[in-house]
């Protein structure tokens, strides 16, 4: 696969992977060993039953060596597994020692902005920053007279109060104590009160156009709606 | 993996013969009771490919408390229905094996990845022989997993970006995301 975005470092390819080939060649030689150990045996049987020493002998010899071949494999079958397994370790290392420095260097930055300069500065600035408060509140203070200080200070004593009374004892609504009307009453009853409709629109009217002179005169043009 | 599937339709072994199937509609019901039987068949054993003619002796399609078995050309139908249902694919263009994915590749896919997530696998290079035949995944499902079959899950992965095939022909590794 020749993918240009390759996540396969070239350790994976020819290292890792081809080891891992190879195990896996020995462990089809083994199956292939096993077979053939199991096929020797069944020939020196079939031998034995035909009462052919020699040859049940020859199998089973055959049989011996590939034994042999096998016990081989496997310890080198079991090198390749420790190989491959270091591999593997090491590169666990490698990635825990990119992490150690890649911390280190992040402590190294932390520590470059808190130098004790920059301390001792930023104390400092807080200090004046104060110091300039206080002088600010001096000089409105200075620039009040008595009475506003008072209803100031009158101001402050009721926002208190406010507080301190909505926390201490929430009232309840008051229930109403007029019986509730419907609308079309009230409208009848304001009504009867004096004015008519067409009386309330005149003096509306009247009223809009007072406002257009007055917007006139100030040299104001009346909004186009 | 040890509960046999039970052959269906038992008591009716007319279901053997597409023949004596009174009209199509009963043989499209029946069809897919059979390929159903195929899958679970296929699953219980563990065969990840049909020789036709091989299956056609085998309880599969040969009942032989019945007495009853498919022709070739039904069996050969059956599959053919099965193929474009999506669960079996003709290796090569004989017809005469057939590729059982009694599960999907997708799921294929997802039970491998999940066991390479589960076993800390992941950043490390498999073979594909590791996948299908390594004494790691001798209690997955996906144990001697036909390679084709491997190779056609992986690509889901590949797609995905978990995962990345690379080396030669036969000679073929894997590494997990």
């Amino acid at each position: 696969m020749g993918n240009s975005s390759s996540r396969i470092t070239a350790q994976d390819r020819r290292a890792i992977l081809n080891m891992k080939l190879q195990r896996d060649k020995l462990h089809i030689y083994q199956k292939k060993i096993q077979t053939v150990l199991t096929r020797e045996h069944e020939i020196a049987k079939e031998c034995l039953a035909r009462d052919d020493k020699s040859r049940a002998l020859l199998a089973l010899r055959r049989r011996k060596y590939q034994e042999q071949l096998l016990v081989k494999t496997d310890a080198q079958l079991e090198a390749l597994e420790k190989l491959t397994s270091t591999i593997e370790f090491s590169l666990v290392e490698k990635a825990v020692l990119y992490g150690l420095q890649q911390g280190n260097q992040v402590l190294k930055e932390i520590h470059k902005e808190m130098s004790l300069e920059a301390v001792e500065r930023l104390i400092e600035e807080t200090d004046e920053a104060r110091a300039y408060q206080r002088e600010v509140s001096n000089l409105l203070a200075g620039a009040m007279t008595n009475e506003e200080e008072d209803a100031v200070e009158d101001e402050l004593e009721a926002l208190e109060r406010e507080i301190l009374g909505a926390t201490a004892a929430p009232t309840m609504p008051d229930a109403p104590s007029t019986v509730p009307v419907s609308p079309e009453v009230q409208e009848e009853e304001e009504e009867g009160s004096g004015e008519t409709e067409a009386e309330k629109k005149a003096k509306r009217a009247k009223e809009r156009a007072k406002a257009r002179r007055e917007a006139a005169r100030e040299g104001t043009e009346p909004m186009l709606a | 993996m040890s509960t046999k599937p039970k052959p269906p339709n038992l008591e009716y072994p007319e279901l053997y013969e597409q023949d004596t199937q009174p009209n199509d509609t009963t043989w499209a019901h029946q069809r897919s009771i059979w390929a159903a039987w195929v899958l679970s068949y296929c699953r219980a054993h563990r065969i990840w490919k049909l020789q036709l003619s091989d299956a056609l002796e085998t309880e599969l399609f040969y009942n032989r408390n019945l007495n009853r078995r498919f022709k070739q050309r039904d069996a050969a139908e059956l599959l053919e229905y099965m193929v474009a249902e999506g669960d079996v694919e003709w290796e090569g263009v004989g017809k005469a094996t057939a590729i059982v994915y009694w599960k999907k590749l997708e799921e294929w896919a997802n039970v491998i990845y999940e066991w390479i997530d589960n076993t800390g696998q992941k950043g490390s290079v498999l073979t594909l022989y590791e996948i299908s035949e390594g004494d790691l995944t001798r209690n997955q499902e996906f144990h001697t997993i036909d390679p084709y079959i491997l190779r056609k899950a992986l690509d889901f992965l590949v797609k995905r970006g978990l995962a990345q095939v690379f080396g030669a022909n036969e000679e073929m590794g894997v590494k997990f995301f």
